[in-house]
C-alpha cells in the first residue's frame, strides 16, 4: 500500500533539481539569450553594411561606414560581457549545485544504518559523490544552457531566414530533421554501448582498487602478471567498447557535415537562381550562408547534449535511490545513564538463507564480567555487533536495564557502551584525535584511557607525541599498537558497558593482562563482555558463554563448565600448555 | 625514495608542458601509419572545407553576379563530388585519430598499472587509497575525455585553421595580415595565461583526490563512526572536503572559461577588420584587373575569416580541456615517475654458510622513520620451525617483512640460501618464501578463487581434483567452516566472512604454494585454540625441508619451535628455551 502511494507522484525529473537555484538559472538563461540575440545580429550588420556600400556605388551617395563599425563593435563588446558573466554564473551555480547534492548525499549516508552502508556498499557510495554529480554537474554547467542557447538559435537563425527567403530558407531549414534523424538513430545506439561500457569501467576500477588494498599480498607471492593479466582483460573490453562508439561517432558527424555542406550548396544553385532572378540581393546571400553557419552548431550542439542529459538522468537516479531510501528512525527518548544488566532474549540473526545466531538469550549482570567463547565463525562478533546496536536482530529482543535498546536515545547509548573491534581501524588522523573520537571525551578521560591502554610509553616516545599524526590503515604502527589504540578509543568515552572483540588476539601475554587488570581498577563497576580464544585469561569471570554455529550450547562459570561441557573441556585442553604459563605470569 | 605522491617536490613538480605533452605523445610513437593517414584524411577534409569558400566566391564573382546560371550549376556539380570527398576522408579521419586516442588511452591505463604493479609496499603505505584510485580514475579520465573527443577537432581545427590563414593571406596579404593579428593576440594571451589555468585545474584534481580518500576511509570504516556515534565527524571531515573542492572547482571553472569569450571577442574584431578594411579595399580598387578586390572576394573573405575563427573559438574549449588533460597527466607522471627501490642486484653475494637464512647486520628502518631494527644477526636452517617472540612493537613483522623483501635492510645484508635476497628474481624469491601477513586480505570472487589465487600448480583443477590436493596437503578440514565450501563466495571488503575465515583461507592458499620457508605473522591469531591445533598439524605434515617461521602472542603456538627468537626493542635475541623465552616475556620491558 505504502508502496504504491508512493510512486503514484510522477518521479522528480532532473530539471526538478534547480528548483532551488531558480534566479541563477534564469540570470543564465537571460544572459545566454542576451548574448545570443546579439550574435544573431553580428551577419545582419554585415550584410547591411556590404548591402549600403553597393547601393552607395550605384547611386554614387558618400558611404559612411562608421554607423556599421560602431554597431558592429559594440555588439561584440557586449556579447563579450554577458558570455563571460554566463559562464561564471555557470560554474558557480553547477558547482553549487554539485556542492549542495553532495552535502545532501553525506547528510543522508550520516544518519543510515551500518548495514545499509554495507549492503549499498562503499565503493557505489564514492561512485555517487564522485562520478554521479560529477555527470549532473555538467548537465547544470553545460547542456542546460547549451540546449537553451541552441533551440533559441534554431529557432532564431530559422525566423531570420525566412524573412530574408522564405523559399530558400525552407530548403535550407530541411536539413535540421534530417540531422536530428541521424542523430536519433545513432545515440539510440550510443547509449546502450554507453552503459554497457560504465559497467566495464567498474570492473576495471575494482580490479584497480583490488590491487591497490592488497598490495602487500601480491607483493609476497609475485602475481603483479596475474593483476595485470585481470587488468589487461578489463582495460582492453574498455577500449573496444572505446573503438565502438567511435566508430558509430565516425559515421555520426561526417553524415551532418555533409548535410550542412549540402545546404551551403542549395544555397549556391537556388540563391544564385533567386539573384538572377532579382528576388534576392548579394548582402541576403552572405548573410544566408552566416545564417547556415549558426544553425547548424546548435543542431550539433543539441544532439551532443541530448547524451549528457540522458548520462545526467541515469545519475540522478542513482543519487535519488540514496537520497530517497528510508531514515534509520531515532526512536528512542532514554537518555538515563545505563547500569549495566543486560539481557538477550531468543535473538536469531538472519543472514540470506543461514542463520547466524539461533536463539539466542543469556543475561549480564552490572558489573559482571562475561566471556564468550567459540570457533571460528560460530557468530561471537555478530553477537556483539547485536549488543551495539550495529545490526537489528530478526527476531527476538535485547534489553539494557530491562528496557529495550532501541528505547535509548543512540547517542547517550553509544556514549556509554565502548566497543573495541577485532579488524585495526585507524583514521588518518593525529593519535589524539583517534583516541577521542568521541566529542564527550575529556582530557582528564583521554589521559586515563591512555594509561590503561598501557600507550603511555609508546606515545611519549614519538616525536610529536599525541599529535603524531599515523597513516591510513595504521600501516605505520603494529599490530599490538593498533589493538590498544583502538582499546584507548573504547575507554575514553568513559563506558558503562566495555565490548572486546579478540582484543587478545594481537597483544602479549603479559601486557594483556596490565591492561585488564588497569581497566578493573580505573573503571570501576564496568560490565565486561569479553569474545576470546584463551581461556586462561577468562577462567575467573562471572559467566562464560560457549557459542557455537550460532547456537550457545554451554553457559556457566569455569568450573561448571569444565564439568558439564565436553567441548568446553576440549577447548580448555587444546590451551593446556599454554595455560600453565599464563598461570606464572599471575 | 620519496613515494608520498603529496609531498614531491617543487623540482619534481615543475615540468614544461612540452615536456610532458612529448611523453605523452610517447605513448602513440608506434601509430605513426595511422597517424600518417588520419592526416592525410585530415589534409583532405580541411581542403574541402576550404576550397568550398572559394569556388563559391567563384561562382558568385563570375557567374551569379553576371547571371550565368549554367556555370552556378557546373561548380554546384564540382561542390558535389567534392562534399563527397569529404564525406568519406572526414569518416577516416574520426575514425582513425579517435582510434589512435583510444589505444593511446588503452595503453597509458596499462603502463600507470603495470608501474603500480612494480612499486613497492612502502609506495602504497605512504598514500591513501582513495587518492590512488582518483589518480588512476579521474585523472585518466581527463586524459581519455580530451584524447577521445578533443584531440581529433584539436587537429582538424588546427589545419583548417592553418589553411584558411593561408588563403587569407595568398588572396590579400595586407587584408590578411590584419584579419589574422588578432589571432596573433590570442595567441600571446593563451601563452599567459595557460601555466595558470593548468595550476587552478592541478588545483581541482588535488581536493578531487582528497574528498575521494576522506570518502573512502570514512565509509570503509562506517561502523566505527556509528559505534562512536561520531555521524557529525564523518558529515564535518566530508563537508570540509566537499567545500574545499567546491572553491578549488569554481577557480578552475573560472579560468577554464576565460578563453571563450576572449577568443569570441578577437573572432568579432577580426570580422571588424574585414568589414571595414575590405570594403576601403573594395572602394579603391580597379574593376577588372588581375588583383581587383570584389565584393564576391569579399564575402568570400568573410567565410574564410570564419573558416579562421570558428574553429579558434572551438580551440578556445579544446585547450580548456587540454589544460586540464595536462594538469592530470602531471599527476599521473608522478607515478610513473616512480621506480622501485627493491632492483634486482647482479652481484651475487655469497657466503659460506649453508643455512638457508641468514641475517648478517642487518639495519632497517622506515622511510622518514626512526631505525626498528640495530644490528642483527640470526641464521636459520633449512626444515626447522622458528618462533619470533617480543612485545608488541618490538619489531617482528618488520623482521618478517625483511625476509620477504617488501623492504631492504638500511644497512647489512640478508641471505637466502647462501645468496644475496637481492640477488633473485622476483618470481624466485617468492617461490621460496610464503608470507601469511597480519591482516589477511581477499579479492571479490569465491574461496576456491582466492585459495588458488596465483597458483601455477592448481589454477585449472576442478573442484574434485582440488578437494583431492587439499586433502594431500590435510586442508580439507579447514574447509567444512565455509557455508558453501569452496564455492563460498566472498567480498574483498566489509564483514561477508569472519576475521578468522579470512586467516584460514590466507592460510591455505599459502600453504598450497609448497614455500621452502613458511612465515606466518600472527596469522591465526583470531582463530579458535582447536582450529589452531588442527593448524600447527597441517604445519608439522609439510615436507620435512620446509622452514617455518611463526610469530605470535599466543604462546601454545609456538611450543613445537626448535628455536625461538625474542625480539624487542629492535634486536633479536636467541633465547636458550621455551622457558628462557617466557621469561623474556613475562618479565620483559615493553618499550613500544
Amino acid at each position: 500500500m505504502a508502496d504504491k502511494k508512493e510512486q503514484l507522484p510522477k518521479k522528480p525529473g532532473i530539471f526538478s533539481l534547480l528548483k532551488p537555484y531558480k534566479g541563477l538559472v534564469i540570470m543564465l538563461i537571460a544572459f545566454a539569450v542576451f548574448s545570443n540575440s546579439v550574435n544573431l545580429w553580428l551577419p545582419k550588420i554585415i550584410s547591411h553594411g556590404i548591402d549600403d556600400y553597393i547601393h552607395s556605388v550605384i547611386t554614387r551617395i558618400h558611404f559612411d561606414l562608421d554607423p556599421t563599425l560602431i554597431k558592429f563593435s559594440s555588439a561584440i563588446l557586449f556579447i563579450f560581457i554577458f558570455s563571460y558573466l554566463q559562464s561564471i554564473i555557470q560554474t558557480y551555480t553547477s558547482e553549487r549545485v554539485a556542492r549542495d547534492l553532495r552535502t545532501r548525499l553525506s547528510d543522508k549516508i550520516s544518519r543510515q544504518s551500518n548495514s545499509f552502508i554495507a549492503e549499498v556498499n562503499p565503493s557505489k557510495l564514492l561512485t555517487n559523490l564522485t562520478g554521479d554529480v560529477d555527470s549532473i554537474k555538467l548537465f547544470v554547467s553545460q547542456a542546460l544552457v547549451s540546449i537553451i542557447s541552441s533551440v533559441f538559435l534554431i529557432i532564431g537563425a530559422s525566423v531570420l531566414l525566412l524573412t530574408i527567403n522564405w523559399k530558400l530558407a525552407l530548403c535550407v531549414i530541411a536539413i535540421i530533421p534530417i540531422i536530428g534523424i541521424t542523430f536519433a538513430v545513432v545515440l539510440k545506439k550510443v547509449r546502450v554501448l554507453f552503459k554497457e561500457s560504465r559497467a566495464v569501467i567498474d570492473w576495471l576500477n575494482k580490479v584497480i582498487n583490488e590491487s591497490i588494498l592488497g598490495s602487500a599480498l601480491i607483493r609476497v607471492i609475485n602475481s603483479q602478471q596475474l593483476e595485470f593479466d585481470k587488468f589487461l582483460k578489463a582495460n582492453t573490453k574498455a577500449r573496444d567498447y572505446g573503438l565502438s562508439i567511435l566508430r558509430l561517432f565516425a559515421g555520426l558527424i561526417p553524415v551532418i557535415t555533409f548535410t550542412a555542406n549540402i545546404a551551403t550548396l542549395s544555397i549556391l544553385v537556388l540563391g544564385g537562381h533567386f539573384y538572377i532572378n532579382h528576388t534576392m540581393t548579394l548582402g541576403d546571400f552572405a548573410a544566408f550562408n552566416s545564417y547556415l553557419v549558426i544553425l547548424i552548431f546548435p543542431i550539433i550542439m543539441i544532439g551532443f547534449m541530448s547524451n549528457i542529459i540522458a548520462q545526467a538522468t541515469a545519475s540522478f537516479e542513482r543519487i535519488n535511490a540514496v537520497i530517497d531510501a528510508p531514515d534509520s528512525p531515532e526512536t528512542g527518548t532514554i537518555t538515563e545513564p545505563l547500569r549495566g544488566n543486560i539481557e538477550v532474549k531468543n535473538v536469531n540473526v538472519i543472514y540470506g538463507q543461514k542463520p547466524a545466531l539461533k536463539d539466542i538469550s543469556f543475561s549480564v549482570k552490572a558489573g559482571s564480567k562475561i566471556a564468550v567463547i567459540g570457533p571460528t565463525a560460530a557468530g561471537k562478533t555478530q553477537l556483539l555487533y547485536l549488543l551495539t546496536n550495529l545490526i537489528k536482530p530478526n527476531y527476538g529482543e535485547i534489553l539494557f536495564d530491562g528496557r529495550s535498546i532501541d528505547e535509548y536515545v543512540s547517542e547517550s547509548f553509544h556514549s556509554q557502551v565502548g566497543f573495541v573491534f577485532q579488524d585495526s581501524i585507524i583514521f588518518n588522523m593525529s593519535i589524539r584525535e583517534n583516541i577521542a573520537f568521541s566529542d564527550t571525551v575529556t582530557d582528564q578521560s583521554l589521559e586515563k584511557a591512555i594509561d590503561t591502554a598501557e600507550l603511555r610509553e609508546f606515545i611519549d616516545s614519538l616525536p610529536d607525541k599525541l599529535n603524531t599524526v599515523v597513516s591510513e590503515r595504521g600501516s605505520s604502527l603494529s599490530g599490538g599498537q593498533k589493538q590498544r589504540i583502538m582499546l584507548a578509543r573504547a575507554l575514553a568515552v568513559n563506558p558503562k558497558v566495555l565490548l572486546l572483540d579478540d582484543f587478545t588476539a594481537r597483544v602479549d601475554g603479559n601486557t594483556e593482562k596490565k591492561i585488564l587488570d588497569n581497566v578493573q581498577k580505573n573503571y570501576r563497576g564496568l560490565t565486561l563482555i569479553s569474545v576470546t580464544q584463551k581461556i586462561a585469561s577468562v577462567e575467573h569471570y562471572d559467566q562464560i558463554i560457549l557459542l557455537m554455529e550460532g547456537e550457545i550450547i554451554a553457559t556457566g562459570k569455569h568450573d561448571e563448565l569444565m564439568h558439564s561441557s565436553t567441548e568446553y573441556v576440549q577447548i580448555f585442553d587444546s590451551q593446556q600448555s599454554t595455560s600453565n604459563y599464563e598461570l606464572r605470569s599471575k | 625514495m620519496n613515494y608520498d605522491l603529496n609531498k614531491f617536490s617543487e623540482q619534481q613538480e615543475k615540468t614544461s608542458t612540452l615536456g610532458a605533452l612529448k611523453r605523452l605523445l610517447a605513448l602513440i610513437a608506434h601509430e605513426k601509419k595511422n597517424l600518417w593517414l588520419a592526416l592525410i584524411a585530415i589534409l583532405i577534409n580541411a581542403g574541402v572545407n576550404l576550397m568550398g569558400p572559394l569556388l563559391i566566391g567563384r561562382a558568385i564573382d563570375k557567374y551569379v553576379i553576371p547571371g550565368n546560371y549554367h556555370g552556378v550549376l557546373v561548380i554546384s556539380g564540382i561542390l558535389l563530388a567534392m562534399y563527397l570527398c569529404g564525406l568519406i576522408a572526414s569518416y577516416l579521419q574520426t575514425k582513425m585519430m579517435g582510434g589512435v586516442g583510444q589505444r593511446m588511452l588503452y595503453t597509458l591505463r596499462n603502463a600507470i598499472f603495470n608501474k603500480l604493479q612494480q612499486l613497492p609496499v612502502a609506495f602504497f603505505n605512504q598514500n591513501k587509497a582513495g587518492d590512488l584510485i582518483s589518480r588512476v580514475n579521474n585523472d585518466t579520465d581527463k586524459i581519455n575525455t580530451f584524447f577521445s573527443q578533443s584531440l581529433m577537432q584539436f587537429v582538424g581545427n588546427l589545419s583548417i585553421m592553418t589553411g584558411a590563414g593561408i588563403f587569407l593571406l595568398c588572396i590579400n596579404f595586407k587584408l590578411g595580415a590584419a584579419t589574422i593579428a588578432p589571432a596573433a593576440f590570442a595567441l600571446i594571451f593563451t601563452k599567459i595565461l595557460s601555466p595558470w589555468v593548468k595550476r587552478k585545474n592541478a588545483v581541482n584534481l588535488k581536493s578531487v583526490g582528497g574528498m575521494s580518500a576522506e570518502i573512502q576511509e570514512s565509509l570503509n570504516n562506517f561502523k566505527v563512526i556509528i559505534a562512536f556515534n561520531r555521524r557529525d565527524y564523518f558529515r564535518k571531515r566530508f563537508d570540509e572536503a566537499n567545500k574545499d573542492n567546491y572553491t578549488t572547482s569554481i577557480k578552475a571553472g573560472i579560468a577554464n572559461n576565460i578563453f571563450l569569450p576572449v577568443y569570441t571577442l578577437l573572432a568579432g574584431a577580426a570580422q571588424l577588420i574585414v568589414l571595414a578594411y575590405g570594403i576601403y579595399l573594395v572602394s579603391i580598387s580597379i574593376p577588372n584587373t588581375s588583383d581587383s578586390f570584389t565584393i564576391g572576394s569579399l564575402i568570400v573573405y568573410f567565410s574564410y575569416a570564419n573558416s579562421f575563427y570558428n574553429p579558434l573559438r572551438q580551440l578556445a574549449t579544446l585547450w580548456t580541456s587540454f589544460q586540464t588533460a595536462m594538469a592530470g597527466w602531471d599527476r599521473i607522471s608522478q607515478i610513473l615517475s616512480l621506480d622501485t627501490n627493491l632492483v634486482t642486484v647482479k652481484e651475487k653475494v655469497v657466503t659460506l654458510s649453508d643455512s638457508l637464512l641468514e641475517f648478517n647486520n642487518v639495519h632497517f628502518a622506515y622511510p622518514g622513520g626512526n631505525e626498528i631494527l640495530h644490528n642483527i644477526n640470526f641464521k636459520m636452517e633449512r626444515g626447522k620451525t622458528y618462533a619470533l617472540v617480543g612485545p608488541t612493537g618490538g619489531g617482528k613483522t618488520t623482521t618478517a617483512s625483511l625476509i620477504a623483501r617488501l623492504y631492504d635492510p638500511t644497512e647489512g645484508t640478508i641471505f637466502l640460501g647462501g645468496r644475496d635476497i637481492r640477488s633473485y628474481e622476483p618470481e624466485e624469491r617468492t617461490q621460496k618464501i610464503g608470507f601469511i601477513l597480519q591482516e589477511p586480505f581477499l579479492f571479490t570472487g569465491t574461496v576456491k578463487e582466492n585459495i588458488l589465487y596465483s597458483n601455477e600448480i592448481y589454477k585449472d583443477y576442478s573442484n574434485e581434483e582440488l578437494e583431492k590436493a587439499l586433502k594431500e596437503s590435510n586442508l580439507e578440514s579447514l574447509l567444512a567452516i565455509f557455508e558453501n565450501g569452496l564455492e563460498t563466495k566472498v567480498l574483498s571488503s566489509g564483514d561477508s566472512i569472519s576475521l578468522g575465515q579470512k586467516q584460514l583461507i590466507a592460510f591455505m592458499r599459502a600453504v598450497l604454494r609448497n614455500p621452502e620457508i613458511l612465515i606466518l605473522d600472527e596469522a591465526t591469531a583470531n582463530i579458535d585454540t582447536i582450529t589452531e591445533q588442527l593448524l600447527s598439524d597441517i604445519l608439522k605434515k609439510l615436507p620435512e625441508t620446509t622452514t617455518r617461521v611463526i610469530i605470535a602472542h599466543r604462546l601454545n603456538t609456538i611450543e613445537n619451535a626448535d628455536e625461538i627468537y625474542f625480539v624487542n626493542s629492535g634486536e633479536v635475541i636467541r633465547a636458550g628455551s621455551l622457558d628462557d623465552a617466557i621469561d623474556r616475556l613475562l618479565s620483559g620491558k615493553r618499550v613500544s
